[in-house]
């Protein structure tokens, strides 16, 4: 009991946005449920059930366009906080330590400690990998759900299309369509500004306690300093 | 890793798995034929319910409105789309646009021609 209640309080954090998703992406579901099934009345056809919308391109593509553009956000702040910075903000190294740093800041090959992953000991392709691995699953991630919402979108959107009496098009022309650029970089535009406020607002601004800011004692001109 | 790839199959499997396009088609062809064999009532029953309200003038069946527009003969399956519960079906003599309902497809549009990329002139619709 005591065991787990301390595995709940050690991963509280992981647990409480679990939560959150799962009952974001079930709100999701019934919202765009009805909004659908409102949609489909108006245009006499038959309300679906919450199976047959969750399964709909209609209801993949809205959750993959969100999906995307938030891998995108973190494996664009993970890749370019490697080398650029931005003075006082906690989220930022400081200006000096820019780049992918040492062997021996990364503790890697000889600079290994006892704790050390297996593949940080390494050397070669298992290291690079290693080193590499937030981004590149970041990276991933994104690319997978923008082609997710690439496939799901060309068939929600010939569905609209053939529902007002006009020809489907193809894959080419749907990723080349106002629609699909309008809905990635609607995302896109939100999840840059957000960083952008996070990196500014957190030199001068704090959040006591918060290891996203600054301690609240701490200079504005303060770097990489968190609280 | 384990859900953007869930949501990546959900989203091929929305867009291709298992789409059936012989169901359509055939609902086409049925309608098609049953207006070259003057059983109007017949392809009246094939159309989607407010296509049907829509297509009489006042004090006219659907059947008598479907038999004064004498659309012309749709002849051969020549391409089918199906996109979730949409459909076209291009016959060789006419497009028809059709929906899927619980009890089946049902004709939306018929006697349809393409107007560029605009929605197609149909003298048949919903």
């Amino acid at each position: 009991m005591v065991a787990a209640v301390r595995w709940l309080k050690e991963n509280s954090l992981s647990l409480a946005f679990l939560l959150l998703f799962l009952l974001a992406v079930g709100g999701q579901a019934v919202a765009g449920l009805l909004q659908f099934n409102d949609r489909q009345v108006a245009q006499g056809a038959e309300p679906v059930s919450l199976t047959h919308y969750v399964t709909s391109s209609s209801f993949a593509v809205d959750v993959a366009e969100n999906w995307q553009s938030e891998y995108l956000q973190f494996f664009l702040f993970i890749m370019l906080t490697v080398w650029l910075v931005q003075k006082g903000s906690p989220e930022s190294k400081k200006p000096q330590d820019a780049g992918p740093e040492s062997d021996e800041e990364q503790r890697i090959g000889p600079y290994a400690g006892p704790g050390s992953p297996a593949w940080a000991r390494v050397k070669g392709a298992r290291l690079w990998v290693y080193s590499n691995s937030l981004g590149l699953v970041m990276g991933a991630i994104f690319l997978l759900s923008w082609l997710a919402q690439s496939v799901a979108g060309q068939a929600a959107y010939n569905a609209e299309r053939l529902g007002d009496l006009r020809d489907p098009v193809t894959y080419g022309a749907y990723v080349t369509s106002p629609e699909f650029w309008n809905r990635s970089l609607q995302n896109w535009q939100s999840e840059l500004l957000a960083v952008l406020s996070m990196a500014v607002l957190s030199i001068y601004l704090r959040q006591r306690g918060s290891p996203e800011s600054k301690p609240v004692g701490a200079a504005h001109t303060a770097t990489g300093v968190e609280g | 890793m384990r859900m953007p790839l869930i949501v990546l199959a959900l989203a091929l499997c929305a867009a291709a798995c298992a789409v059936d396009t012989a169901s359509p088609a055939r609902a086409a062809e049925h309608f098609s034929a049953a207006l070259i064999t003057h059983q109007e009532d017949t392809a009246c029953r094939m159309l989607a319910r407010r296509t049907a309200e829509k297509l009489p003038d006042s004090g006219q069946s659907c059947a008598d409105a479907l038999r004064e527009l004498a659309l012309a003969p749709g002849g051969a399956v020549t391409a089918v789309s199906v996109w979730g519960d949409e459909a076209q079906v291009r016959l060789s003599g006419d497009t028809l646009f059709l929906h899927r309902f619980t009890d089946g497809w049902r004709i939306r549009a018929a006697g349809c021609e393409p107007n560029g990329d605009l929605p197609y002139v149909c003298e048949v619709e919903d």
